[in-house]
């Protein structure tokens, strides 16, 4: 049944809520002026420069960044073993360890945050990076298992059954035929948990220290305190690359098959 | 078929599923010939791609033996066993070409990459793909992939051939040819091979035995003239080919009393209630004065009920005194009979040893 | 057996960032902080007694779970129409509107609620709408109070919504609303008297999970409220990393957890009514 004009007009209603926040971020990135003001009293570029001279926010970008990459191929070399037995064997307590492997993301990143800072203190790991990888992990590696188990699922069975019966032991067959076939779920596994690292903020906030910060923490921060537009320019560079991460894996997989539809 | 030895024994094999009641495969046990080829023939869920999968070793039995040359291979894991298998679906690498997926096997048992093109080739060659080894699957149309599964499971010249329902994902027209087309191959190559299918044409035109399946168990084994002939069971003589079902008692010396006729038989059973199934091309139409041909022992009138027609062979659906009975006019044969209309009385007659008498169920 | 030693690694991280810190956090809530500040080992429910007994906390408590239902509720009747417009839409359509609804999930939250900063603040677009039509002569405050922390949550929460909706609704044959349409029910009659009621359980379990989400917020509140909103989650993190109280923030983290937990047993209790009655 065609949609009503009553539903198209609430539809879209709903839609202008999501998206507005993300359209003000783009305009306002680019004003001229010296605060959120909108509408913005002239346009320029002077918080991108800004922005990108910030010593502090650039120096927390490179942590970030190499954090995330990191965390990513940490999560993948974990994730895909686990994976790979959860979508492709048969054992007893497999939907056991799937339900184990998901939990953390069960309970607020707050709280999570809270007990790795209790126990990671008195060991002086708070602000290193083995804290914050092992904090960035513990999301990490349930999202990078819940897109490698749909894409391993995804490999029809007889793939490897065809490659045993030519000869394969299970363990080639995995290797030369499931992997490669789940190759497109595994870079966008990687992909999404790169995102999810480098976005992370509440686990961080936990984690970080004057020695050690990362990009969300200091976005965090410097948005408490201040609002003027480099924080605009900061966020909109943010949501171009998280989209544009997003663009190439869509690409390759199919955006909703990677999340794995519930 | 010259060795003694049968090349694949099954002995008493069984399988069975978690929760269900009955064994998909009910201690089955069958010899086959080296070069032979072997129909599994039934209809679904009768075991019988269950136990083409165990003798490939993607199924571990429950119960019993097989043997391939005299070696109990029944622990082997697949990639052990030195068997080639075409699946239904066909299985292709959709990552590799056509020569990708042929030399496959190849590499697994380590040829060097020379070796294992020009094997891959030959193969290629062999199922009349050679110009297209360089096209990956989904660039090939179904019956070319079926091709390349084929050569693919030949290339590593396997000790058994083992085909799951090969022709099913096929066009009907194609079926035919590449029917025959494996035939020959496998008979050209001699390599000994098993295959499952529930289309009985196929069974009865490819294979040198036939094993007909029904619930787990092997009801017939035999070549498929006499399983088309002489049925063992009551289950052959209805799944293969058409039969009418005469139901009666069964008199000392062989004699069927159904509904009130007297039908000589030669069957060898006890007395009491039995089913004869009588197959349509048995059945001699008979012009209202014309003596059965010698050796026709049995004689009946009937009433045409329904004529088919069906291009190659009209089928006549008649009631008789003993019971349905069918008969079959083909095409360009007996011009005479053509004109028949339901209503017509006519006179059939058929051997003593065409009816296939088994106990009543 | 070789899943799970194929898991092993994994699940070894998990077990050093996810239990130990979790049994680090239980153990820490029975310990007590002295008058001095300082945190005392001990075996006692007394940070629990403190907080229960304290005043200000049951209020906190209390309008985090308002800000919470209220925010979740609308929040899921705003995801509604975008969810039904998903499924009604053409197939051509309904991947990129989905994709539109669920977006904001990529993107970090404190960039969402810059954008909000900047709609509606005392510079913002709304207030630059409602001044410059007259409305108003001074900004009106929609930000650092609850009003901008309610709306920050509320578009927080509804991608997940239209998730959860999204999954329900795919459930509903449109049959049913076409066999209502031939009985001569209008488009309104028919979303009230038979889409509506079909889609409750969907609505109920969208309402849950947001609710879920709602409760354990943390940076739109911190950030929309300018300071001058405390709910559950600011106030452990206060507790934590301002004034170093840990069995206190462990404490109120473990009353969180529990009302979670029981709010997941409920959820799970509904999903499995809403599948018996399908």
């Amino acid at each position: 049944m065609r949609p009503s004009w009553m539903l198209r007009l609430f539809a879209a209603l709903g839609l202008l809520v999501l998206l507005a926040p993300g359209l003000l971020v783009l305009v306002v990135s680019f004003s001229a002026g010296d605060f959120l003001t909108f509408p913005p009293p002239g346009f320029s570029l002077r918080w991108y420069q800004a922005l990108f001279t910030h010593p502090g926010l650039m120096a927390a970008l490179g942590t970030s960044a190499m954090l995330a990459a990191l965390v990513s191929v940490l999560a993948l070399l974990l994730g895909a073993p686990a994976a790979y037995a959860i979508a492709r064997l048969d054992f007893p307590g497999r939907d056991v360890l799937a339900t184990l492997l998901m939990a953390p993301l069960l309970l607020p990143t707050l709280v999570l945050g809270l007990g790795l800072l209790l126990v990671l203190q008195p060991l002086g790991l708070v602000a290193t990076w083995p804290g914050l990888m092992l904090g960035h992990s513990l999301v990490a590696i349930p999202f990078a298992v819940r897109i490698m188990t749909t894409a391993f699922a995804a490999v029809p069975k007889e793939l490897e059954a065809a490659a045993w019966t030519l000869g394969a032991t299970p363990l080639r067959a995995a290797l030369r035929i499931t992997l490669p076939n789940a190759a497109p779920g595994a870079i966008a596994a990687g992909v999404l948990t790169f995102l999810v690292s480098f976005d992370e903020t509440v686990i961080s906030l936990f984690l970080v220290g004057p020695r050690l910060t990362t990009l969300p923490v200091e976005m965090f921060r410097y948005a408490e305190r201040t609002t003027d537009p480099l924080i605009a320019a900061l966020a909109m560079s943010l949501i171009a690359f998280a989209l544009l991460m997003v663009a190439v894996v869509e690409r390759l997989m199919g955006f909703t098959r990677a999340m794995g539809r519930d | 078929m010259s060795d003694a030895a049968p090349h694949l024994r099954l002995e008493r094999l069984t399988r069975h599923y978690a929760g269900a009641p009955a064994p998909a495969v009910d201690t089955i046990s069958l010899d086959l010939p080296r070069g032979a080829l072997l129909a599994l023939l039934g209809p679904s869920g009768c075991g019988k791609t269950t136990t083409l999968r165990m003798i490939a070793g993607l199924e571990r039995p429950d119960g019993g033996r097989i043997l391939v040359g005299g070696q109990d291979v029944t622990a082997l894991p697949p990639h052990r066993r030195q068997m080639g298998v075409v699946f239904q679906s066909y299985a292709l690498f959709p990552h590799m070409t056509a020569a990708g997926n042929t030399a496959f096997g190849l590499e697994m048992r380590g040829l060097g990459r020379a070796e294992r093109a020009r094997r891959a080739q030959v193969a290629l060659e062999m199922v009349g793909l050679g110009a297209l080894a360089g096209r990956k699957p989904r660039q090939l149309s179904g019956g070319q992939q079926q091709r390349v599964a084929l050569a693919r499971a030949l290339a590593i010249e396997p000790e058994l051939l083992l085909l799951d329902e090969p022709l099913s994902a096929l066009d009907a027209k194609l079926r035919e040819g590449v029917r025959d087309e494996i035939r020959a191959l496998q008979q050209r190559l001699g390599t000994t091979t098993v295959f499952v299918t529930h289309d009985q044409t196929e069974a009865l035109a490819m294979a040198d035995l036939v094993a007909v399946m029904d619930a787990g168990r092997v009801e017939q084994l035999a070549p498929p003239e006499e399983v088309f002939e002489r049925p063992a069971t009551r289950f052959v003589a209805t799944f293969v080919g058409r039969a009418a079902r005469l139901k009666g008692m069964l008199e000392p010396g062989g004699v069927l009393r159904c509904g009130g006729l007297a039908l000589r038989s030669t069957a060898d059973l006890a007395p009491g209630p039995a089913e004869a199934f009588l197959r349509p091309h048995r059945v001699r139409l008979l012009a209202p004065t014309e003596a059965p041909p010698p050796g026709f022992d049995n004689l009946l009138d009937a009433t045409l009920a329904r004529r088919v027609y069906t291009g190659e062979v009209i089928a006549l659906e008649t009631e008789t005194g003993a019971g349905p009975v069918m008969a079959e006019l083909h095409a360009g044969a007996d011009e005479a009979w053509r004109g028949l209309a339901p209503g017509a009385p006519l006179r059939l007659a058929f051997r003593a040893a065409d009816l296939a008498v088994f106990p009543a169920s | 057996m070789i899943g799970w030693l194929l898991a092993a690694p994994a699940l070894a991280v998990l077990a050093l960032a996810f239990v130990w810190p979790m049994a680090g956090l239980f153990r820490i809530s029975l310990n007590r902080t002295t008058e001095t500040g300082a945190m005392e080992t001990a075996l006692t429910t007394e940070s629990y007694a403190k907080l229960l007994g304290d005043a200000f906390i049951r209020e906190l408590v209390w309008n985090t779970l308002l800000l919470a239902g209220s925010s979740a509720a609308i929040a899921v009747a705003l995801a509604l129409p975008v969810a039904l417009m998903v499924r009604a839409a053409s197939p051509r359509w309904r991947g990129p509107l989905a994709l539109m609804a669920i977006a904001p999930l990529l993107v970090s939250g404190t960039a969402r609620l810059i954008g909000w900063m900047a709609i509606l603040g005392d510079n913002g677009l709304i207030n630059a709408v409602l001044m410059g039509l007259g409305l108003r002569d001074t900004p009106y405050p929609l930000i650092n109070n609850w009003t901008g922390v309610r709306i920050g949550l509320i578009e927080s929460l509804m991608p997940y919504a239209v998730l959860v909706l999204i999954a329900g609704l795919g459930r509903l044959d449109p049959r049913l609303e076409e066999a209502a349409a031939t009985l001569g029910a209008g488009r309104l009659r028919t979303f009230l008297r038979v889409t509506l009621p079909l889609a409750a359980p969907a609505l109920l379990a969208a309402w849950l999970l947001t609710l879920v989400l709602g409760i354990s917020a943390f940076i739109t509140p911190r950030l929309m409220g300018g300071g001058r909103v405390f709910v559950l989650a600011t106030e452990i993190y206060d507790q934590a990393l301002e004034y170093v109280d840990w069995p206190a923030a462990s404490a109120l983290a473990m009353l969180l957890l529990g009302g979670l937990l029981l709010l997941m047993l409920l959820r799970a209790a509904v999903a499995r009514l809403g599948r018996q009655r399908a």
